[in-house]
């Protein structure tokens, strides 16, 4: 087609040739694909059941579409301790993973040991997911509340400390190279130059934090970390559905309304 | 030194009063208090927290144990392949489950972008997005696939599918609403039909950008599918639950640690290959020269 172009007339537009696609595309393409049909063939997946067993699920549904609302309320105290454990342990860990954050920024650590020691304990620490910390303190204190909040506190610092470090990065170099001439110590430096500059991200950090700690309430639970999961645990294995789905659309809420209480708060913050 | 006479002049200058702090001692007392009452209230047994340094070294030189034994003995071997196996099989479940939430959260985003459709379908379909986001993946397997695919890693992936619409179609939405319009006036100019516009001068635009959520949530879902294994929808998640109800400290050390460095490992790639995309989705040419310049 290109050689026919130049002979073709002048009034013709040549167009221009199509990019061949890349090698690389093709290649990456031919892999995923190649990668999910083995990961669909060793999972056995099927959506078959979907239609075959639509009964068995839908008498399971009809149940949950009669929630039983007044369970809700009988368990008011898993709701509180929830909530509580959520603020202990978003409280502890947003303030250790704002001085796990410091150590792992190049702007406010220096010592490039301790850094590299940093990002790479960080990265193993959010590389667990919070189930593996929940079964580990239960293990190790006990079923109940306490392990639920250790656990959360170890994933809180995780996600803290990555989210803060990257806005430290990011922070403007004026308040450094004033603090750095005025002779600001490590500390000072830190304190006085680099916290005010990150301190409405972080707020917005800790807000965001505590809303992933309500909403992960249900996993804790579930592995025995106490509050409202530890119930949808028990009633889900007496298949007291009702009870379940009047729980779940009722945590529903509960996320909801957090989710407005922060966004309110951002906004006077930040 | 020439001190004496600068603290000698600023003294005649007024500093200004310094702000009042009471509005932040406020906060701060309220914030003990709260912090105070939910340590209270969350019925914690704060006493046994010397669990953790009694049986906690305990345990962490059981598992460290278990990961010097030779692991080409038995009955190392043995764990070590169960708990790549399990670990894989958790990746697969995160794949596939990734894969049809990415699919079906398509035309979610379009119907939830402002841009693309009118007024009310746009709410709608963001009301059906914020309610899947509300329900964590795991009741999502309780309540429709447990009953419908039974116990397996089925109904964990498809709970991980579904779970991913919420914020795979919210994503998507935004950096719809996001484009460049020129690309749409030139294609509508030309006389395109809608679907061709869509596909052209919508998609287009937004497709690198979709696929790199697409990859960060594959690395979000693989830490949630161990969470399935748990109430027994597989992966690795039910091989420690499984482990830890038998307190067998080596084995979980040994699944601990392949379960660590096969996210890292997945988080590397697939990080590695969002940044080709996002700083790539130009020609070769620039692509490299934009690598190169951020190294």
């Amino acid at each position: 087609m290109s050689a026919a172009a130049p002979t073709a007339p002048a009034s013709r537009v040549v167009r221009p040739r199509k990019p061949r696609p890349s090698r690389l595309l093709i290649g990456g393409l031919v892999v995923a694909a190649a990668f999910t049909w083995w990961a669909g063939h060793s999972l056995g997946f099927s959506l078959r059941p979907l239609i075959e067993n639509w009964s068995n699920g839908w008498v399971v549904i009809e149940q949950f579409l009669h929630p039983q609302w007044s369970f809700v309320w009988r368990v008011r105290e898993a709701w509180v301790e929830t909530i509580a454990i959520a603020i202990v342990a978003s409280g502890v860990g947003v303030i250790l993973g704002l001085v796990f954050a410091f150590m792992a920024s190049r702007v406010t650590d220096r010592s490039t040991g301790l850094f590299r020691a940093t990002r790479w304990f960080l990265s193993v620490l959010r590389s667990l997911p919070d189930i593996a910390y929940v079964l580990i303190f239960v293990a190790l204190v006990g079923i109940g509340s306490l392990a639920g909040i250790l656990a959360l506190i170890l994933f809180n610092i995780g996600i803290a400390a990555k989210l803060t470090s990257e806005t430290i990065d990011a922070v403007d170099s004026g308040p450094l190279e004033a603090a750095d001439a005025s002779g600001a110590g490590t500390w000072a430096r830190a304190r006085w130059a680099v916290m005010p500059q990150i301190t409405p991200n972080y707020l917005s950090y800790c807000l965001y934090i505590f809303e992933l700690n309500i909403r992960s309430s249900v996993v804790i639970g579930i592995a025995g970390g106490g509050g409202i999961g530890q119930v949808i645990n028990v009633q889900f294995s007496r298949f007291e559905y009702e009870n379940v789905a009047a729980i779940t659309v009722a945590l529903f809420v509960v996320v909801l309304l957090i989710d407005q209480l922060s966004q309110y708060l951002r906004r006077r913050f930040v | 030194m020439s001190a004496p006479p600068v603290t000698a002049s600023s003294t005649r200058t007024a500093r200004p009063a310094e702000p009042s702090k009471a509005k932040a001692t406020l906060v701060w007392i309220a914030l003990l208090v709260i912090f105070g009452g939910a340590a209270f209230l969350s019925n914690a047994r704060w006493s046994q927290i010397t669990g953790v340094f009694t049986d906690g070294w305990r345990y962490l030189e059981l598992m460290l144990e278990g990961l010097v034994q030779n692991p080409f003995a038995e009955p190392w071997s043995g764990y070590w392949t169960l708990a790549i196996e399990k670990m894989l099989e958790s990746v697969y479940m995160a794949w596939v489950g990734t894969l049809i939430g990415a699919l079906i959260s398509i035309p979610f985003g379009f119907l939830a972008a402002r841009n693309v459709a009118g007024p009310v379908t746009v709410q709608l379909t963001r009301a059906v997005l914020n309610l899947i986001r509300a329900v964590p993946e795991l009741v999502f397997a309780i309540i429709i696939m447990l009953p419908i695919f039974g116990f397996g890693p089925v109904a964990g992936t498809v709970a991980l599918g579904v779970g991913a619409v919420g914020t795979l179609g919210k994503l998507t939405a935004e950096a719809l609403e996001g484009i460049d319009p020129g690309p749409v006036e030139a294609a509508r100019a030309s006389g395109a039909r809608r679907l061709s516009v869509l596909r052209w001068a919508y998609w287009s635009q937004v497709l690198p950008e979709v696929v790199a959520f697409w990859l960060y949530r594959f690395e979000i879902n693989i830490r949630a599918s161990a969470v399935l294994g748990i109430i027994g929808a597989g992966g690795v998640g039910q091989l420690l639950g499984q482990l830890f109800g038998q307190r067998e400290w080596e084995q979980i050390g040994i699944t601990l640690a392949v379960i660590i460095a096969v996210t890292l490992m997945v988080d590397a790639i697939s990080g590695g290959i969002r940044h080709r995309i996002i700083a790539g989705s130009g020609s070769g040419a620039k692509a490299t020269e934009e690598e190169t310049a951020s190294l």
